[in-house]
C-alpha cells in the first residue's frame, strides 16, 4: 500500500475557482426567471411594539403590486429559526411575520411586485399603528423582577441556567495562595458577509417548491419549510450553487425565506427577496454580547486550583442560538487551562430588545476564552511569571479533559505556544509594561484557544457522500457539504482522489442540491473537513475496494497484490491497467454498478491555536496599530494548504475588527442600530491589515478525520481577541478586559492609570 | 430607487432655468456619489434629476502663478488628487483628496459636490478654506463670487440659492515659504469619514517668524471653522514647539464638537488638540523646506 | 419613461431602453443579464460592483444607467478572452487562481476590476500601492492577504 501523500497537503486550483474569477458563478440574486416578482419586508421601526392596526389597501392598489401579506396572513405557528437543536432548550419563539415586534427591524408584513422600485413604494403605502412597549436593552434591566417579559419566560431568561460542575471548587479555593476575580465582556460585532441574504422561490404546478437561497444548511432549510408550510420533503428542493459568506448567520432560517416561499405559492410566480445591506445589519444576526465573571485560584508555584464563573449572554429579541452558545461558552471554560478539575460554571441567556444574536464563527468560545485567556495573563503578571511560560505550564494536554468531556491525546496547545514563542522571539521581545515610555508604546501579547471539529455530542453529527464511477474512469462525487467559500469542495475532491488513487482532475464534485446529494446537517461548527471529509474518504475507500475486486478478477491476481495510484491499477509497483480500461466494459457496465455511498456519524476532535501579536499604541490618540501577527495552528493534517491559510487569515481579519473597531452601536433609548452600514461599521480593510505569518502544525492527527485532518474554520477568530487585548495591556500597562478596545477606551484606561499613580 | 425624471441640459442657462422651474423638487447630478446614496436612503426625494455633465467648460483644472488653482465644478476628486500642481503647491488639498472615500468614489465625486454637500466633516473643505479659496456661482442674474470661508451656514447648508450652480473654485497661489498640511483623524485608513479634520496653511517670514497662518477645523462644529484665536497665537511670532503647543490648546477650546455614533465630543476635542499640534508641526517643516 | 442609451460593453455595442432611475449596476444585472458584477451594499461603500467606465474604476451602484450613454464599460465578463480554441484568462484571473485569492468569490469580480484598473495605470505596483488601490473593496473572507499577493504577482509577471 502506498503511503505517499501526493494530493492532500498541496494547494491545487479550487474546483470552483474559474467561475469565481470570471464572474460566472451563480449566487442567489443572480437567478432570474421570466415573470419574477420582487419581495420586500415591512419592518418595525420600534424595538418593542404591538401592531394595533395594519391597513394594506393602498399598497395592494398600487399598480404592479401582486400580493401583500401581513402577520395575519401567514401560519401562526412559532418556530425556532434554527436548523438543529443544540443542548439546552430549543426556544420555539419566532414567527414568519410578527404582530409583536421585539427588535428594530422585526418583520410584520411583505409585498411582492413586478419591480424592486414598486415593491419599495408599496412598503411605504402599508399603514401601521403601533402600541409602544417598554424597551429593554441591557441584561441588568431585563432580569429585574418587574421587567417586561419579552416572551413568556421568567425574568427574561431564555432557558434554565446551564451548569458545568466538577470536583470540589471550595477545596480548590481554600488551598489557593492567590484568588483573582474579575469581569470581562465582549461587544456586539456582526458577520458582515459580502453577499446580502437572498432567496428565490418557485412553486410549480406539481406543487413542488424550489428554493435558491444563500444558506449554510440546505437540508435544514428544506426540513423547516417542509414542516412549517406543510409540504412533504420530496416536494421541497433547496439549491445552493454558490454563496457569498455566512460565518454562522446563514445557518438560521429567516423571515424572508418563509415569506418568499409563501409569496411564490400565493402568486404562482417566481419570487425573489433580496436583503439590502442595511437589512443585513438590522435583521439578520449579531454575535452575543457576553459578560463573564471569572474567579480562579492559584498557588504560588503557578498551578491553578479552581475555577468559578458566570457567563451571561444577551440574545436580543429572539433566542436563536442563545442556549447553544451559552452552553458551548460555559463548557469551553472548563478546559483550555487545567484547574485541577475543580470547576463550577454557570451560563445564562437573556432576552432583550436588542437585535437578535445568533451563531457566529467561534460560537460562544470567542467570549468565554477571551475572559479565560486575559485572566491567565493577569495571573502571570501577579506572579511575575512570563505569560507564555505560565500558559505552557497549565495548558491542557495529554490526559486532560476537553470541553466535551473526552480526554485529550497530545500536548498540542503547549506545542503551539512553544513554536510561536520561538518564531516571534518572545523571550527577547517581551518586556514588562513598567519599562515602557514615550508617546508610542510597543507591546506583545499572546492568545490561545481550542475548538472542536463538529458539535458532537451536542448534536448528532451526520454527513453523506456518494461516489459514482463513469464509463470512462472519471468520477462524480456527490457530497452533502456546503462550501461557503471555505474551499470545502476542493478539499473533498482531494480527499477522494488521495484515498482512491485517482487523479484530481478526473473528479467532478456535485453539491448544493437537496434532491441529488446525500444528507448533511450544514456548514458550521468547523465540521466540514472532519465529518464531511471523512464521509468522502470512507466512500472513496469503498469504491476503491470495488475497483480492486474487479481488477483482481480481470488480472487474475489477488487483491492484496494490487493498489491504485495516479489513475492506474498498480501491481508490484508497476502500472498495469488504467481505471478507464478497467471499467470500460459495454453498455455502461460495469461502471454503472460501481457506486459507493457512506453516511458518516462522528465523534469529536479538537484543534488548537496560539496567536502572537505585536502592537503599537499611540498614547495621545489611543489608536492601536497591529504591527504583526503570528498564528500557530494545530490541525491534525492539512488537506488544502491555501484553504487552511485562508481560514486563518480571514478569521484574523474578523477577530481583529472585533477586538478594536467593530461594534453595532444601539441608541440607548430606542434600541435602534445607529451604524447599520459599511461606512460606520468599522471593519479592517486592505490598508488596515498587518502582515500575518501562519504556521500550521500537524502534531495530533485524529483518526476520526480524513487522513487525520481536523477543523480550522473557527479557531483563528477566537485566539486573536485575547492576543490583542494582552498586547495592548502590555503596551500601556493597564489591563484591558472589554472588547472592542476603542481609542477612547485606551485613553480612559491611561487616564485612570495616571490618576492612580498621582 | 425612487422614481424621478432625468434631464440633461447642455448650457448653464438651461440648467438654471430647470432649477427655477422645478424649485424644491430638483437635484443636480454631477458625481452622484452623494445624491444617489441620499435618494436610496430616502434622505432626498427629487422628482427631477438634472445631470450637468453635458455642459461645456466646467471640467477644467489649471494652475498659474497669477490666478492660482482653478478647479472646474465637474473636476473629480481623483483628478485633483493626481494633479502635479496640486501636490506641489496645495499639499493639504492633495492629502484631503487622497483620503476621501475610495478610488472608485473619487473617480466620480467632484470637489464642487463635496463643497455643495457641505457636510461638517467633508475632507476638501478645511484645506480649501485654509488656502483662502473662493467659489463662483452662476444663477439667473449672472455670476457671483463668495469666499469659501463664508459659504457654509450649517450642516448641509450653504449660501447658494436653489437655482444657482457652483461653476468654479479658485484657490490663490501660495506665497513663498508656505507649508500646508491636512490631517484626517479617523478609525481606519480608508473608506472613512473624519471624526476630526485639521488643515493648516502656514507662511514664514525671515527666520521662523509666522507671517500668516490659517487653521481650519472640520467635523467639530456645524460647519468647518477657522480657529482664529489659535491663529492669533502664532501670527507674528517665532514658531517653535511651545508656540505650536499653545496654539493647539487654543484650537481645542475653539472647537464645538458633538457626540455621535462616530465619536464623543470630549474625544473629538482632545483630538483637535493633538492633530492641530501635529498639523502645525508638519506645515512648519514644509514651510521651512525640510520635508 | 424609458430612455434609449448606447454603450460599448466589453467591446460590444449595446443599444437598450432603460428606466432613468436605475443604476448602471441594476442595468447590467437586470436589463443586460450580466450578473458577474455584484451588489454588496448598493451605496458605494464596498466596491463589489466595481466596473471600469471610460478607463476609470467606479462603483456601478453610484452611476445611473443613463449616464453610461456613450461610455465604454468593462466588466468582469469581458476580461477573459474567449477564442475558438477555448478561453484565455487575464493574468489577474490566473493569479487569483494560483494564489487562492478567492474564497466565497463575491468580492472577487469587483476586486479584480479594481486591480485591473491599477495595473492599467501602474503595471508593477508595490504591496502598499496595491493595498491603496483596493482600499475601497471589502473582503470578509480572506483578510486580503492572498488577494494582495495575487495582484502584486500579476504585476510582476509572476
Amino acid at each position: 500500500m502506498t503511503n505517499k501523500r501526493t494530493i492532500i497537503g498541496q494547494s491545487p486550483q479550487k474546483v470552483d475557482g474559474i467561475e469565481k474569477v470570471t464572474g460566472t458563478a451563480m449566487y442567489g440574486a443572480d437567478y432570474h426567471f421570466p415573470g419574477t416578482l420582487y419581495g420586500r419586508i415591512k419592518r418595525s421601526p420600534h424595538a418593542h411594539a404591538r401592531v394595533l392596526k395594519i391597513d394594506t389597501a393602498k399598497a395592494l392598489a398600487l399598480d404592479g403590486v401582486k400580493e401583500v401579506l401581513t402577520y395575519q396572513d401567514v401560519p401562526l405557528k412559532k418556530h425556532a429559526g434554527l436548523p438543529v437543536p443544540r443542548i439546552g432548550s430549543l426556544a420555539v419563539d419566532q414567527n414568519m411575520l410578527t404582530g409583536t415586534a421585539r427588535f428594530v427591524g422585526d418583520g410584520i408584513a411583505a409585498v411582492a411586485a413586478v419591480s424592486e422600485e414598486i415593491a419599495e413604494e408599496a412598503l411605504d403605502l402599508i399603514e401601521v399603528e403601533y402600541e409602544l412597549l417598554p424597551v429593554v436593552l441591557d441584561i441588568d434591566q431585563a432580569v429585574k423582577v418587574d421587567a417586561f417579559q419579552i416572551h413568556e419566560t421568567e425574568r427574561n431568561m431564555v432557558m434554565p441556567p446551564i451548569i458545568a460542575s466538577h470536583g470540589d471548587v471550595a477545596a480548590g479555593f481554600a488551598e489557593a495562595d492567590y484568588i483573582i476575580e474579575e469581569a470581562y465582556s465582549t461587544g456586539r460585532p456582526v458577520h458582515a458577509y459580502m453577499e446580502p441574504n437572498v432567496c428565490v422561490c418557485k412553486y410549480d404546478l406539481n406543487a413542488k417548491l424550489t428554493i435558491w437561497s444563500s444558506t449554510q444548511g440546505a437540508f435544514s432549510l428544506r426540513r423547516t419549510l417542509s414542516e412549517e408550510l406543510g409540504i412533504p420533503l420530496h416536494k421541497v428542493q433547496v439549491i445552493v450553487e454558490h454563496m457569498g459568506g455566512g460565518f454562522g448567520s446563514k445557518q438560521d432560517i429567516y423571515q424572508h425565506e418563509f415569506v418568499c416561499a409563501l409569496l411564490a405559492m400565493k402568486t404562482g410566480r417566481p419570487v425573489k427577496v433580496e436583503y439590502s445591506r442595511k437589512e443585513t445589519f438590522l435583521a439578520t444576526k449579531t454575535r452575543h454580547p457576553v459578560t463573564v465573571r471569572l474567579k480562579q485560584g492559584m498557588k504560588n508555584d503557578g498551578t491553578l486550583t479552581a475555577r468559578e464563573g458566570l457567563y451571561i449572554s444577551n440574545t436580543g429579541g429572539y433566542a436563536s442560538h442563545g442556549p447553544g452558545i451559552t452552553a458551548v461558552g460555559t463548557f469551553d471554560m472548563t478546559s483550555l487551562y487545567r484547574c485541577n478539575e475543580n470547576w463550577n460554571l454557570e451560563g445564562r441567556s437573556i432576552y432583550t430588545n436588542a437585535p437578535v444574536a445568533g451563531a457566529f464563527r467561534g460560537y460562544g468560545a470567542v467570549q468565554g476564552f477571551f475572559a479565560l485567556d486575559v485572566q491567565m495573563d493577569e495571573m502571570a503578571a501577579r506572579l511575575g511569571i512570563d505569560p507564555v511560560a505560565f500558559r505552557i505550564k497549565n495548558a491542557v494536554g495529554e490526559g486532560d479533559l476537553s470541553p466535551s468531556g473526552h480526554r485529550l491525546h497530545a500536548d498540542s496547545l503547549a506545542k503551539c505556544l512553544q513554536v510561536g514563542a520561538e518564531e516571534v522571539r518572545w523571550s527577547e521581545k517581551w518586556e514588562s509594561p513598567q519599562s515602557k515610555s514615550g508617546r508610542v508604546r510597543r507591546g506583545i501579547g499572546v492568545g490561545t484557544e481550542m475548538h472542536s471539529s463538529g458539535a458532537y455530542p451536542d448534536i448528532t453529527e451526520v454527513s453523506g457522500a456518494i461516489l459514482k464511477m463513469n464509463e470512462d474512469g472519471t468520477i462524480n462525487l456527490l457530497t452533502g457539504v456546503a462550501d461557503l467559500g471555505t474551499g470545502a469542495l476542493t478539499a473533498m475532491a482531494q480527499i477522494a482522489a488521495e484515498e482512491l488513487g485517482t487523479n484530481l482532475e478526473d473528479i467532478t464534485v456535485i453539491s448544493g442540491d437537496t434532491d441529488v446529494v446525500p444528507y448533511d446537517i450544514g456548514a458550521y461548527a468547523s465540521r466540514t473537513t472532519f465529518i464531511g471529509g471523512k464521509a468522502v474518504q470512507n466512500a472513496a475507500a469503498g469504491l476503491k475496494q470495488q475497483l480492486l475486486s474487479l481488477a483482481a478478477k480481470r488480472l487474475d491476481s489477488d487483491e492484496s497484490e494490487l493498489d491504485i495510484a495516479g489513475g492506474q491499477v498498480v501491481r508490484d509497483g508497476e502500472a498495469v491497467l488504467s481505471i478507464k480500461e478497467l471499467v470500460k466494459g459495454e453498455g455502461g457496465t460495469p461502471a454503472s454498478s460501481l457506486i459507493s455511498e457512506v453516511t458518516h456519524k462522528s465523534k469529536v476532535a479538537y484543534s488548537f491555536a496560539a496567536h502572537f501579536v505585536e502592537v503599537e499604541v499611540d498614547t495621545e490618540t489611543g489608536q492601536i496599530e497591529v504591527k504583526q501577527i503570528t498564528a500557530v495552528h494545530e490541525v491534525g493534517r492539512i488537506i488544502n494548504r491555501q484553504g487552511v491559510e485562508g481560514q486563518i487569515e480571514g478569521g484574523i481579519q474578523q477577530g481583529l475588527g472585533h477586538a478594536i473597531s467593530e461594534e453595532l452601536i444601539l441608541d440607548p433609548q430606542t434600541g435602534r442600530p445607529l451604524n447599520p452600514s459599511f461606512v460606520d461599521y468599522k471593519m479592517p480593510l486592505a490598508m488596515d491589515m498587518p502582515p500575518i505569518k501562519t504556521i500550521i502544525l500537524e502534531e495530533q492527527p485524529d483518526p476520526g478525520g480524513p487522513f487525520g485532518a481536523k477543523g480550522v474554520g473557527e479557531d483563528p477568530i477566537i485566539a486573536i481577541g485575547p492576543a490583542i487585548a494582552n498586547a495592548v495591556s502590555n503596551a500601556i500597562g493597564v489591563r484591558i478586559r472589554h472588547l472592542p478596545i476603542t481609542p477612547e477606551r485606551v485613553l480612559e484606561a491611561l487616564e485612570e492609570k495616571n490618576q492612580k499613580s498621582n | 430607487m425612487r422614481r424621478f425624471e432625468y434631464i440633461e441640459p447642455v448650457t448653464l442657462d438651461e440648467a438654471v432655468a430647470l432649477l427655477g422651474e422645478h424649485s424644491g423638487k430638483a437635484s443636480l447630478l454631477a458625481g452622484g456619489t452623494d445624491l444617489l446614496v441620499e435618494i436610496k436612503e430616502h434622505l432626498r426625494e427629487p422628482d427631477y434629476v438634472i445631470n450637468i455633465k453635458k455642459i461645456e467648460g466646467l471640467h477644467t483644472l489649471t494652475y498659474n502663478d497669477k490666478d492660482g488653482l482653478i478647479i472646474g465644478s465637474l473636476t473629480t476628486v481623483r483628478e485633483v488628487e493626481k494633479s502635479t500642481d496640486v501636490n506641489e503647491k496645495y499639499a493639504g488639498l492633495a492629502q484631503a483628496a487622497s483620503a476621501l472615500g475610495s478610488i472608485q468614489v473619487r473617480n466620480r465625486a467632484t470637489v464642487a459636490g463635496n463643497i455643495c454637500r457641505a457636510s461638517p466633516s467633508a475632507d476638501t473643505l478645511p484645506p480649501l478654506i485654509a488656502d483662502g479659496a473662493a467659489v463662483k456661482l452662476f444663477g439667473r442674474d449672472g455670476e457671483r463670487v463668495l469666499l469659501l470661508e463664508e459659504f457654509f451656514t450649517g450642516p448641509g447648508k450653504t449660501q447658494m440659492a436653489a437655482d444657482e450652480i457652483l461653476v468654479e473654485i479658485a484657490v490663490p497661489p501660495p506665497s513663498p515659504h508656505t507649508g500646508k498640511a491636512y490631517i484626517k483623524h479617523g478609525r481606519r485608513k480608508a473608506m472613512e469619514l473624519a471624526t476630526v479634520g485639521v488643515a493648516v496653511t502656514l507662511t514664514l517670514d525671515s527666520g521662523d517668524i509666522c507671517s500668516d497662518v490659517r487653521i481650519v477645523l472640520g467635523a467639530v462644529a456645524p460647519t468647518p471653522i477657522r480657529a482664529l484665536k489659535a491663529e492669533a497665537v502664532l501670527r507674528g511670532k517665532v514658531v517653535d514647539e511651545r508656540v505650536i503647543e499653545e496654539a493647539a490648546v487654543r484650537a481645542r477650546a475653539e472647537s464645538r464638537p458633538i457626540s455621535d455614533v462616530r465619536s464623543s465630543a470630549s474625544y473629538r476635542r482632545e483630538m483637535v488638540y493633538v492633530q492641530s499640534r501635529r498639523a502645525l508641526g508638519l506645515a512648519f517643516n514644509r514651510a521651512r523646506g525640510i520635508i | 419613461m424609458k430612455k434609449l442609451i448606447t454603450m460599448s460593453l466589453n467591446g460590444e455595442t449595446h443599444e437598450i431602453a432603460i428606466l432613468p432611475y436605475r443604476s448602471l449596476l441594476d442595468v447590467l444585472r437586470q436589463d443586460l443579464g450580466l450578473t458577474g458584477t455584484k451588489k454588496g451594499c448598493d451605496v458605494g461603500d464596498c466596491g463589489a460592483c466595481t466596473v471600469i467606465m471610460n478607463g476609470k474604476a467606479v462603483n456601478a451602484c453610484l452611476v445611473l444607467g443613463v449616464e453610461a450613454n456613450g461610455a465604454q464599460i468593462e466588466t468582469i465578463e469581458g476580461l477573459a478572452e474567449i477564442t475558438a480554441n477555448g478561453y484565455k484568462l487575464h493574468p489577474l484571473q490566473e493569479s487569483f487562481l494560483e494564489y487562492g485569492a478567492a474564497q466565497c468569490g463575491f468580492c472577487t469580480p469587483g476586486m479584480i476590476m479594481a486591480a485591473k484598473s491599477l495595473l492599467d495605470e501602474n503595471p508593477h505596483p508595490t504591496e502598499a500601492e496595491v493595498r491603496f488601490a483596493i482600499a475601497g473593496n471589502i473582503c470578509r473572507c480572506t483578510g486580503f492577504s492572498k488577494i494582495v499577493e495575487a495582484i502584486v504577482h500579476a504585476g510582476n509577471g509572476e
